[in-house]
Parts: structure tokens; sequence; C-alpha cells
């Protein structure tokens, strides 16, 4: 399932965005990481790549990430970035 | 061509008039003028209306701002400053700072933003400049380097290390501890109101740090850098657009060895080459302003094509068209004579020519397993 079609499929779980994001990083880093290895403390983030996931999951998940949310503990992992989506469109719903 | 900000436009085309020769070769830009503009909302025409901005998007935005390069790049860089800490503000700003801030910069108050520092140019990732706690606030150190528009600013959006990431700092320019240090002559955007800035244990409140800090410093930066690359890429447009302007106009008038210039056929070629030029740089930054406004990933990649691209053929056209007005552009002052200098000034900041071309080779190869 792409990332696109998870946001359509309400309410979106876990997995669906932790695999979407993982197919996500796969083809743009050409890189397979563990879903709890750290991103930015490997090096595998380039800065011009940083704010891509960025636009990325706000474009993919019709979420707005602004503000104190742009922290890096919400960006370190595939996790962190997981919950981060799963709050905000919870948000966004509720 | 937009029509959106057709009436900014105008007004900024009465204010300005034929002054920018003065202000260049004066190297300063009148005060009063920029809190007019920025109190117009025309400085950071993006800035959305329900913060008391234009609401422009990208595209008219960007011609309004390739307009005001076509007059005067100096005055075309304090708009990219303050675009530039309008969309950080955005960005990464709380609720209250962003509805505070935004009023502020769409009010007449001017902004200018630090990056660079003496051993982080280019590797903005060696930048050193520290915010840390301090009671309940923060405290700043550091130095900063060529900031452009810092010597009109009354906030300074100031990058640096806090904690284990990073966080932008906006820093009243009056504060204790902050010394403006205005560069003397630079080569280009004379007018522009570059300075290096020391901070010297300048305390701040919490809520001055946006949205609390701790964001990753790469993210920091290349947000803040892709609005920068944009504007900068927009305004090139404008000087390209002013040397062919500059260009036609003399060599169809001006007669040598019996005909125009225009009708020498090695001056015609250059004549179609500015217009080469001004059509590239205009369609890659349409490009790059459509992935802006659509909110693709893509932007990031765009918006150094679109400035890598415009900025080697503003350099290029600002000196055809110094060769082609020869002695008539040879004037401090004159369009082209300022086209000529401030063009290769482009080719530096925003990421050098060398910097966006290696971005640019690490994208292509990422196509390839
Ligand atoms: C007109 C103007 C306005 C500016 N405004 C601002 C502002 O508002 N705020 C701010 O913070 N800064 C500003 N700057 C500073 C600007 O961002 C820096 O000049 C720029 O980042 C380059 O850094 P540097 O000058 O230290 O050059 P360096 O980084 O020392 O580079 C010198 C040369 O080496 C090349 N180079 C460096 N690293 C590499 C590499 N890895 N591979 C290949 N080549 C490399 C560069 O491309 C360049 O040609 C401004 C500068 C100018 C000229």
């Amino acid at each position: 399932m792409t990332a696109e079609q998870a946001a359509e499929a309400a309410p979106i779980s876990a997995q669906a965005v932790e695999e979407a994001l993982l197919a996500f990083l796969a083809e743009r880093i050409k890189t397979s990481v563990a879903v709890d290895q750290d991103l930015f403390g490997s090096g595998l983030v380039s800065s011009m790549f940083a704010m891509q996931l960025v636009v990325h999951l706000e474009e993919a998940y019709d979420i707005a990430i602004i503000g104190p949310e742009l922290k890096l503990d919400n960006f370190r992992t595939v996790q962190a970035m997981t919950a981060l989506v799963l709050r905000l469109s919870a948000a966004r719903d509720g | 061509m937009a029509d959106a900000l057709a009436d900014e436009r105008a007004f900024v085309g009465e204010l300005v008039g034929d002054r920018p020769a003065a202000w260049d070769l004066a190297g300063e830009l009148p005060v009063e003028l920029l809190q007019k503009l920025g109190a117009k909302g025309i400085l950071c025409a993006e800035v959305p209306a329900a913060f008391g901005g234009l609401g422009a998007g990208s595209l008219d935005n960007g011609e309004l701002t390739a307009y005001v390069g076509g007059l005067c790049s100096s005055l075309r860089s304090i708009m990219t400053s303050q675009g530039i800490a309008a969309w950080t503000v955005r960005r990464f700003g709380d609720r209250e700072q962003r509805r505070r801030l935004l009023a502020d910069l769409t009010g007449g108050r001017l902004a200018a933003v630090a990056f660079s520092e003496p051993e982080a140019g280019s590797d903005l990732s060696a930048m050193r400049t520290r915010i840390s706690p301090d009671g309940g606030g923060v405290v700043v150190d550091g130095r900063k380097k060529w900031v452009t528009g810092a010597r009109y600013a009354d906030l300074l959006v100031v990058l640096g290390r806090h904690g284990d990431g990073a966080a932008a700092v906006v820093v009243p320019a009056d504060a204790p501890g902050v010394h403006v240090e205005p560069i003397a002559a630079p080569l280009g955007c004379r007018a522009g109101g570059h300075a290096n800035v020391r901070l010297e244990g300048v305390r701040l409140p919490a809520s001055s740090v946006l949205g609390g800090g701790g964001q990753p410093l790469s993210m920091l930066f290349t947000t803040a850098l892709t609005y920068g690359r944009m504007s900068v890429a927009w305004g090139c447009v404008g000087i390209i657009r002013a040397c062919l302007e500059s260009a036609t106009g003399h060599t169809k008038h001006r007669r040598q060895s019996g005909r125009p210039l225009a009708g020498h056929q090695l001056v015609a070629g250059q004549l179609a080459d500015l217009l080469v030029a001004e059509q590239v740089s205009t369609r890659v930054c349409e490009h790059a302003s459509r992935a802006w406004e659509s909110g693709s990933p893509d932007l990031v990649i765009e918006a150094v094509l679109a400035k890598h691209v415009s900025a080697g053929h503003a350099a290029r056209s600002a000196a055809t068209a110094v060769q082609l007005l020869a002695s008539a552009g040879a004037e401090d002052g004159h369009t082209a004579a300022r086209a000529y200098r401030d063009a290769k000034l482009m080719e530096i900041i925003e990421g050098s020519n060398e910097i966006c071309r290696l971005i640019l080779a690490d994208h292509a190869l990422a196509g390839v397993d």
C-alpha cells in the first residue's frame, strides 16, 4: 500500500505508516533501515533529505508538521515518525 | 504573467523610481522605504492573510521578486532575507510566535537571517553558535558573517546549536551583547546592509526560541535556505531581464560602422543568448514554484536547480550586457555595471555554484542502483 492510499483508508495503522516510510526511505536513500535505527545520528539523512522527509509526510498524510512538532526526536527513527503521523492525523480527524 | 500583485508592483515601482543607481553608489538603502514596503507585506508576500500578509503563492511572489530584482538587487536581497525570516517563523514557530512575529514582519519591522560563521560557510554543519539554557530563558553566543540586511534589521533570526540539535532564535538587534559590524564595501548588492554580527552573552526569554528549539540542524537550515534559493533564483531572473532590456535598447539605436550595433551578427548572437537565458531561467523558476505550491518533496531539489541555473545565467548575461553596452554600461551605478557585480555574488550565496553542483550530482546518482 502506498502512503497516499494509506491516507485514504482511515484510520491508518502504525504498521501501514511504518511500511510506507521504510519504502520511501529505501527508494530515496537506497538503504534499508530498521524501524528503531537513528537516521540522523547515523549520517543517513542528508540536509536535503531532512526537509524532503517533512514535506513528504505532510503531502502523503495530509497533515501539517510545524512549530514544536519539528523536533529532532520526532524524526530520529521510523518509529518516531510513525507515532508523529498517527498523532497528527488523529488530531486532524478528531 | 501574474497580475495578482499588480498593485504591489506599482507601489514598489513608484517608491523606487530611478534611485537604485544612487543607492548603489552610496552603499545604502533608505530605511523608511524598507519599512514602508514591509508594512504593506511586500517584503515577505507569501505570509498568509490570516497572519496579516498578502497570501501570495510562490509563482506570484516569484514574479514580484523578479520585478524588484530587475530594479535593484540590494532591495531584492532585503526581500529575500525578510522572506526567509517569515518562512522560518511559519515553519518552526509555535502558535503564539507565528501570530506575534508574522504580524511584526508584515507590519514594518525588518529582519535578517544569520547562518554563516567564520568557520562555517559552505559547510553549515560546522556551525558553532550556541543557544544555551539560562535560568528560565536562553543565552546566545557566537559570531555570524555577512548577514544581509543586518544593518537595517530590527530582528535577527540566528541559527545555532541547541542541546543535541539546533534552534532558530529571534534576537532583537538592540539587545545587549549584539554587535552589528557593517561590511564597508561589498563587491555587489552594495546597499544590502551586510554586516558581521557578534553575539556575546545575549540573554533572551525562552519565547525567543522558535518552537522551543531542538530541531535537526540540517532540517532547519535546508528549510530556511530553500525559500532563499527560490527568492534568489527569481531575483536573478530580474537581473537577466534588466540586462536583456538594457542591451536590446542600446544596440538597436546606437550605430557603428554604418548600421545599428544589433545589425552586426556578432552582436545579434549575444542578444539571442540573453533571450535564451531569460526564457530558460524563467521556466526553471516557474517549475520550482509549482513544485513549491503543490507541496511536492521535489521542491527541495527543484529550488537548488532553479537557483543554480538562474545565477549562472545572470552572471553570464550581466557580462554580456556590459560587453554590448561597452563604455555606456561601464559606469558604476548603471544597470549593466550593477548587474555585473550583483550577479557574481548570486553564484556564491544560498549554495555556491560548487555546492549546488554537488547536490545536483548526488541527486543524479540517487537514481542509480
Ligand atoms: C552578497 C552576500 C550575501 C550574504 N548574505 C548572507 C546572509 O544573509 N546570511 C548569512 O548567514 N550568510 C550570508 N552570506 C554568506 C554566504 O552564505 C557565504 O558566503 C557562503 O555560504 C559561502 O561561504 P564562504 O564565503 O565561507 O565560502 P567557503 O565556504 O569558504 O567557500 C569558498 C569556495 O570554496 C568552494 N567550496 C567550499 N566547500 C566546497 C566543497 N565541499 N566542495 C567544492 N567546493 C567547495 C565554494 O563553493 C567557494 O567557491 C552572504 C554572502 C554574500 C556574498
